[in-house]
């Protein structure tokens, strides 16, 4: 059984505005019998802070291409993407390219 | 970025279908059955005139095809291809005065070793093409996709034809044959005997193919890491393999089936793929990057719709075959995802399709100097177009050049001045310089000669797209032998030409 | 499993690079990044000594992280240019107003001298009074052919050499795969060229420092180095069309992280067939704009917008040129043709 592990999410280049315009957010997934990784983490944000239109964040099981995720600070593709292991305390940061030039 | 100096309207526009008129738009009195584009309805008869109309309106428009040629059609067994092949049946029986005039052959590629079929399945979809083409009467060749193994270097030679035929040169061809065709009947039932004499050649071939290329094609195929090169390798052998069946059976011209649906989607995914130089080849009605075997695609005003119909209502035989890309998701190759993209597309804008091909038409093939057809060395070694990375310093693969020269280590502590005064200028052939170096030897050792007689690097030796498929093998060795052995002995005369150059670089410096 | 960085082989890696497939560092990719737009300054010769070069600043991504790399570049380099920022204020609120007071932050921040210039002022319509008489659908296509003779207009009163621009390589890509969707065959052959010379009187040489520049590392760049941007979408909606092609353009991505790149090198190597007729270039005869036709574009929407005839401009009308040179009246039913109700 793992613990409850607490992140902080962080949108910006225009994906907050899916989440009510707000950036930051400090969340705490509750303990579940595996770890947790970033695939559930994903249908976690879908189930219960994505506020509209869930297509323009979450595709399949993955981000919608074109929306950069940074785990404590570096590209998730380096880190095993949706395979990813979340820690406590973890940092996950979601930025669009989507849109302004 | 919404840069819009453009206009978005007319043909873009979602087109409100028309309501479904009754009458068929061509002879005003048969029920409809069928739209082919926006709005024209056609009945059951006027449809079957106007399909076997554009195939003959097809070869006559573009006059390569010469009485009496040997013509092999590769039929995959889809509803193209088996529709072309009834097209050619139906052009040769009519005593029309527009009777095609050519001699044709068949070949199947049984690629069912690469994708996953079992023995029997093979062998089913085999027997089922064999009786469709029995039926036709022309003779064929079965090849398996495991013969690549033992197909001769000599594959990859584009082979110079005879001058391009200039319009006067076809006519007299015609002329000759009809001269010819009315003092001996025989030529003009030529079919019946060739048919036999393949049947004859079929049977003593071994239809099997011995163990070990099977083994070799499944090495072959585990070590290419995506999809998408993939079917890019499996496209490239497929072509070698038509194109030795054709040297050895005499034939050529090779009609391929690719419809217009196909060819917008292979145009597009050509792009995605970076094959932007080749396009025109790899679309285009004939393709003459072999040289004395002329690949062309007189299906390609059909669309899949046409297609379909004309199968379904005038009952010609295809055989469905699982591919690579059966049953994947849509983001499994650039391919796969490129026809789903324009499937879809074309459902909103239903001219996606054809404005798509219409760009194909307006494209010329790159521009390969005469000199260059018989230079080995300026062509690809897998696709065998023009090598097209001599670029300008200015541009997308010297970006990629530098981009991979700057992401490695060791060179950070250069200075940032002398590092902009190392400029990349290369030419492709330099032995590992010019294929970037990261991936083929190993970190920062230049390969030596030792090495590459090894394994040879095969970057300077490849178009821009053929060295993308290759840097998604984990094993480049497992490639046939006749490849490997053919880029032997053009990175000998590379590197011969470049001793060469380099000893007339150093007299002339010494001369200062 | 950290992953180590390529270049150094000493810190963490940051980012995955689309292009190459290598990791850096965060120090590493900041120097191979600047490094690129260098070399891609250098080989394509896009400035020369003592030039002042207009930077197109939207307050965006692109274009911020441009005017930052441009001047650390023109001093580290010592390029000798005089580098200013031109922003265009097409009048659209809670948009452009936000937007531009980014610019005006980076203005202080960067030390580079800021023009804006407004559609206002040199069309007397703002964006939002267009969309009042022409609706949603086709607003983009006015705002579109604006801007870019707005951005001239701004460089030719500062005396400017050259204008750059933030597009980067998802941005050329994605024109190169428009161009193939919409059959246009002109606009594919010049829609890879890094910069366009002097067309003509009336246009500045343009140029694209960022052309090879993926989109994900601008922002990874923003973001790191905490570049001050603006990321809101137009409240104008963008052109759903050309949102196809971006979407299948980052799917392209996804399958395969070179897909960017080999779009652009397919764009510059691909070759037209001689005889397809391309426009030829000529000047307006109103304002003495480059155009292929008698009339810009820019001063056909313009009299469309002013005779109360929006579609004027949208779509072919070249025939009723002469008409709108001569001032000439239209028509009856030219003019029902050219209203907006259908749109």
């Amino acid at each position: 059984m793992a613990a409850p592990i607490a992140l902080h999410l962080e949108f910006g280049g225009g994906a907050e505005l899916l989440f009510d315009g707000v950036k930051n957010h400090h969340v705490t997934l509750p303990s579940q019998s595996e770890p947790w990784d970033m695939r559930q983490l994903l249908a976690w944000i879908r189930g219960n802070m994505l506020k509209e239109r869930p297509e323009l964040f979450v595709q399949g099981e993955s981000v919608r291409p074109g929306i950069l995720v940074l785990i404590n600070d570096a590209d998730w593709e380096l880190m095993g993407e949706l395979e990813y292991q979340l820690q406590d305390q973890d940092n996950i940061i979601f930025i669009s390219t989507l849109h302004g030039g | 970025m919404c840069q819009v100096d453009e206009e978005y309207n007319g043909h873009l526009e979602k087109i409100s279908l028309p309501t479904l008129s009754k009458k068929c738009v061509k002879c005003k009195d048969g029920t409809a059955v069928l739209i082919i584009r926006v709005g024209d309805a056609f009945c059951r008869d006027c449809f079957k005139e106007y399909f076997i109309h554009k195939f003959r309106a097809m070869l006559g428009k573009n006059r390569v095809i010469f009485p009496g040629e040997k013509v092999l059609l590769a039929v995959s067994g889809g509803p193209a291809s088996s529709s072309m092949l009834s097209q050619v049946q139906e052009g040769l029986s009519r005593d029309a005065p527009k009777k095609l005039r050519f001699v044709p052959g068949i070949v199947f590629v049984d690629e069912g070793g690469a994708c996953g079929l079992s023995v029997e399945e093979r062998q089913r979809a085999i027997a089922q093409l064999e009786s469709i083409f029995r039926e036709k009467g022309f003779p064929y060749h079965v090849v398996h996709l495991e013969q690549v193994f033992s197909l001769p270097g000599s594959v990859l030679e584009a082979v110079s034809s005879a001058p391009e035929q200039p319009g006067s040169s076809y006519k007299a061809a015609v002329d000759q044959f009809i001269q010819n065709s009315r003092g001996e009947h025989g030529l003009m039932e030529p079919s019946v005997e060739d048919a036999e004499s393949g049947f004859a050649q079929l049977s003593t071939q071994d239809p099997t193919y011995p163990t070990e290329h099977r083994l070799a094609l499944e090495r072959l195929l585990a070590s290419v890491r995506t999809l998408t090169a993939k079917e890019d390798l499996l496209q490239t052998l497929r072509q070698h393999l038509i194109l030795h069946t054709a040297r050895v059976h005499g034939y050529t011209k090779v009609m391929m089936g690719d419809s217009c649906s196909r060819l917008a989607v292979k145009l597009l995914s050509s792009i995605s793929l970076g094959r932007g130089a080749s396009l025109a080849t790899d679309t285009g009605f004939s393709d003459t990057r072999y040289g004395d075997v002329v690949i062309v695609r007189p299906m390609r005003d059909y669309s899949s719709k046409e297609i379909a119909f004309y199968n379904r209502m005038f009952n010609v035989p295809s055989v469905f075959i699982p591919g690579l890309d059966t049953k994947t998701p849509e983001k499994a190759s650039i391919q796969r995802l490129t026809e789903s993209f324009v499937t879809k597309l074309q459902a909103d804008f239903p001219s996606t399709v054809s404005t798509i091909y219409r760009t194909s038409e307006k494209l010329h093939s790159a521009r390969t100097p005469q000199s260059a057809i018989t230079d080995l060395t300026s062509k690809c070694l897998l696709c065998m177009c023009a090598i097209d990375t001599n670029t300008e310093e200015a541009s997308a693969f010297n970006a990629i050049l530098v981009s991979e020269r700057l992401s490695q280590s060791g060179l950070r502590e250069t200075a940032p001045h002398t590092q902009a005064q190392a400029l990349p200028t290369e030419s492709p052939g330099q032995c590992c310089s010019s294929g970037g170096q990261g991936q083929g030897c190993g970190s920062g050792d230049c390969c030596s000669s030792a090495q590459s007689s090894v394994t040879p690097d095969l970057k300077g030796l490849l178009c821009y797209s053929c060295r993308l498929t290759i840097k998604d093998m984990t094993a480049v060795e497992t490639l046939p032998q006749y490849i490997m052995t053919e880029a032997e002995k053009r990175q000998r005369r590379l590197r011969m030409k470049m001793e060469i150059s380099e000893f007339l670089l150093d007299d002339e410096e010494s001369g200062e | 499993m950290p992953v180590q960085c390529s270049s150094c082989t000493k810190k963490r890696a940051v980012l995955k690079r689309p292009k190459t497939g290598h990791s850096l560092c965060k120090d590493c990719f900041f120097w191979a990044f600047e490094e690129e737009v260098h070399q891609t300054i250098v080989s394509a010769r896009l400035f020369n000594r003592g030039e002042t070069v207009g930077i197109g600043a939207s307050g965006g991504k692109d274009s911020t992280v441009l005017a930052h790399v441009l001047k650390v570049l023109n001093e580290r380099y010592d390029y000798g240019l005089k580098l200013l920022l031109l922003s265009v204020d097409e009048g659209i609120t809670g948009y452009r107003d936000d937007s531009l007071e980014t610019v005006k932050r980076n203005q202080q921040q960067y030390e580079l001298p800021l023009k804006i210039v407004s559609y206002e002022e040199l069309y007397g319509w703002t964006m939002d009074a267009i969309v009042k008489q022409v609706g949603l659908k086709n607003n983009c296509t006015f705002c579109g052919v604006f801007r870019r003779q707005a951005l001239d207009r701004g460089a030719m009163m500062l005396k400017v050499d050259k204008i750059c621009t933030g597009h980067n390589a998802d941005d050329v890509a994605e024109t190169v795969l428009m161009n193939v969707l919409r059959g246009d065959i002109a606009r594919l052959r010049r829609c890879t060229a890094i910069s366009t010379a002097s067309e003509g009187e009336g246009a500045i040489p343009r140029c694209k420092p960022l052309k090879y520049t993926y989109e994900k590392e601008i922002v990874l760049y923003a973001y790191f180095k905490k570049l001050d941007y603006f990321s809101t979408e137009c409240i104008y909606s963008p052109n759903a069309y050309r949102g196809h092609a971006r979407t299948f353009l980052k799917d392209l991505e996804s399958v395969r992280p070179s897909a960017i790149v080999d779009v652009i090198h397919s764009g510059e190597t691909l070759s037209v067939k001689e005889g397809v007729k391309m426009p030829v270039q000529g000047t307006c005869s109103r304002c003495g704009y480059i155009s292929s036709q008698a009339l810009c574009k820019s001063c056909v929407l313009l009299e469309g917008l002013n005779r109360g005839l929006p579609r004027l401009g949208i779509g072919k009308h070249h025939r009723l040129h002469g008409k709108i040179l001569a001032q000439q009246p239209l028509t009856q039913q030219e003019e029902r043709k050219l209203k907006a109700i259908d749109f």
